[in-house]
């Protein structure tokens, strides 16, 4: 994550640099600093559930990375217009335009996805994090900057939500992406626990576990 | 479908949205207030009791305004905003009666209310019965159930957690991760229950 | 003019009048598609249940046709059945199949033969299992134990039995680790078997 920040060129003009690095902070942000699930442990219900499939968890977090840029925009843009007694109605009206514009889709050309995903895509509605970027960013940040803020912000929860479900279908049964991987597919004992509900819980907690066990090394080492 | 099957199917519905298909732990549906809340009993208990009336109640509104509103207008996408003011409405409609009536009551469990909004459970719970196709009477136990079942895992969760408190946790897993792994442990004992219930 | 009380109200109404119609808009737009698609499904699981030769790289128009062709419609005479036509004569019956599975509705289809007692193929166009587990119903290893058995007098025309048994002609092997889904397919198929036997015998042989 700060790896791909780094490979942007330095500057040498002041005004570039802290534009620059303006966005590289948002990057890092979303990434990995505030990392939705990690950091903040939010949000994590509409997606859990699916994944024991890497090709639905894909398909989720592409819905909540959409979601998320693109309300972010939207509340962004209207942010001069928008009554403050009334944000927040008109912020879940947005996120359930996009999340709905999505279930349609799905419902439509994609219809085998649209029933694995179930309720799912639309409890992206409810999903604390795209609400919370809405108030905390959106809402006082330029079109620009928001929708990149969103769009981190979707990928560092999808990132985590794909490692949960590469483990949990490699484990639990042997494919990524439905795709036989070599060792897993054929000598490795398969782990059914992986495929069923509590693999899903017990996966997001080692990795909380060791993400929050590399904050904490970092924050000493800085400290 | 006859009155007795129906009741029949209400009350099996009812039993496996506690036991086997709950709705936190083989849904992962309310996890926010969940890992949240979870610390203490008392607050778990109230928060517990006020999802159970919330989801019950919600989940019937929103069957009918689902059947006899959405339906009929051909606007069956609408429905996740519809629910969702539904639920916003009621609860605020709810803290405004117990504030009035009931003091005693609005002190208790008048400040849960406003983190039931964002509960995904409630609306999960009535996005399920549109997914499922059920009756009315099949609502009426499956949103109850689901209440009840959300309770049950918090409340055991809770004393769980209390019971815990002394113990040594590594510093990584404290808080979130934890809480987590007792879930997945709960989720663990609870399918035990499969197979209990047939046409469940 | 956004300082006047009615303001936000109107706001409000505007914004979501705007993006509503957008909604309803698409909404529409897709609603067709969307019948066609669960048609298609539909159909695609008759022809799978049934002995046709399908090319393995068939287009939803392909399959259609297919349908169009060779596919008479369910009627009483059939009880209830898709009934697969050559000319005039009967060759195998797709028995709609339809309950509730562990999480949610299965349903397919179930190919018998004329001679009322063959499986020529089983197909499930609706599901919502355990993928790995109960999901494995649909794949091509479970449904191809089913070509070729017969059905059993009485009341159990198929059984499922427990991988490593040895299979008579009206068994197959179930799904290991998942006997919820594998019980409650074992009870579809034969409730509906059952009842659409009753159904076809009773109306005489000639069931066109």
């Amino acid at each position: 994550m700060s790896a791909v920040a780094e490979r942007e060129p330095a500057s040498p003009r002041p005004r570039p640099r802290k534009r620059e690095s303006a966005l590289r902070k948002t990057m890092k942000e979303g990434l990995w600093d505030n990392n939705p699930i990690f950091r903040q442990v939010l949000g994590i219900c509409s997606a859990l559930a699916v994944t024991n499939l890497v090709l639905n968890t894909a398909v989720m977090c592409l819905a909540l990375t959409w979601t998320t840029a693109l309300s972010c925009l939207t509340v962004s843009l209207l942010r001069d217009w928008t009554p403050h007694r009334i944000r927040m109605m008109v912020q879940t009206l947005i996120i359930a335009f996009y999340v709905i514009l999505v279930d349609l889709a799905l419902k439509a050309y994609w219809p085998e996805m649209s029933r694995s995903l179930g309720p799912y895509v639309g409890l992206i509605i409810t999903n604390c994090i795209i609400m919370g970027r809405c108030e905390a960013f959106a809402r006082s940040n330029s079109p620009g900057m928001s929708f990149l803020d969103g769009l981190f912000s979707g990928l560092g929860y999808s990132f985590v939500l794909l490692m949960v479900a590469v483990l949990r279908e490699l484990l639990g049964m042997g494919s990524i992406l439905g795709v036989p991987v070599p060792y897993f597919s054929t000598a490795w004992d398969k782990w059914i626990i992986m495929v069923m509900p509590p693999g899903a819980f017990f996966t997001l907690a080692c990795l909380i576990w060791i993400f929050r066990s590399i904050r904490s090394g970092e924050e000493e080492k800085s400290a | 479908m006859s009155l007795t099957v129906e009741l029949w199917q209400m009350l099996v519905v009812f039993f496996s949205a506690i036991f086997t298909g709950n709705i936190l732990l083989t849904t992962f549906l309310g996890m926010c207030p969940f890992l949240a809340v979870s610390r203490q009993v008392k607050a778990s208990v109230g928060l517990g009791f006020a999802v159970v009336f919330v989801m019950t109640c919600t989940s019937l509104l929103n069957w009918l305004a689902y059947r006899y509103v959405l339906v009929p207008l051909e606007l069956e996408f609408f429905r996740f905003i519809l629910f969702i003011i539904i639920i916003a409405t009621f609860v605020q409609f709810v803290e405004m009666v117990l504030e009035r009536y009931s003091p005693v009551l609005y002190q208790n469990l008048g400040i849960f209310l406003p983190l039931i909004t964002v509960n995904c459970a409630i609306l999960g719970a009535s996005l399920f019965t549109v997914i499922r196709e059920y009756t009315f009477l099949v609502t009426v136990g499956y949103g109850f159930g689901s209440g009840a079942g959300w309770m049950l895992a918090i409340v055991a969760m809770a004393g769980i957690r209390q019971k815990m408190a002394v113990e040594r946790v590594p510093a990584g897993l404290q808080g979130p991760g934890i809480t987590l792994i007792i879930a997945g442990l709960m989720a663990l004992g609870f399918i035990g229950f499969t197979g209990v219930l047939q046409g469940g | 003019m956004r300082e006047k009380p009615w303001f936000p109200v109107l706001y409000m109404f505007v914004i979501t009048a705007f993006f509503s119609s957008i909604l309803i808009g698409l909404s529409r737009f897709t609603r067709e598609r969307v019948e066609v698609n669960q048609q298609l499904a539909v159909e695609k699981a008759v022809l799978e249940a049934l002995p046709i030769e399908l090319p393995p790289e068939a287009s939803s128009l392909e399959l259609h046709q297919t349908f169009l062709e060779r596919i008479k419609d369910p009627s009483p005479a059939s009880g209830g059945a898709y009934v697969l036509i050559a000319g005039d004569k009967v060759v195998a019956y797709a028995v709609p199949l339809e309950g509730k599975g562990y999480w949610d509705t299965i349903k397919g289809f179930i190919g018998i033969d004329s001679d009322m007692g063959t499986v020529t193929g089983i197909s499930f166009y609706e599901q919502s299992e355990t993928p790995g587990l109960g999901a494995e119903i649909a794949q091509p290893p479970f449904r191809s134990q089913f070509v070729g058995k017969r059905m059993a007098q009485g009341n159990r025309p198929l059984g499922f039995l427990p991988v490593g048994s040895v299979l008579g002609e009206s068994e197959v092997h179930a799904i290991t680790g998942a006997t919820q889904t594998s019980t409650r397919v074992e009870r579809i198929i034969n409730e509906d078997l059952l009842s659409w036997r009753s159904g076809v015998l009773s109306r005489g042989d000639s069931a066109l």
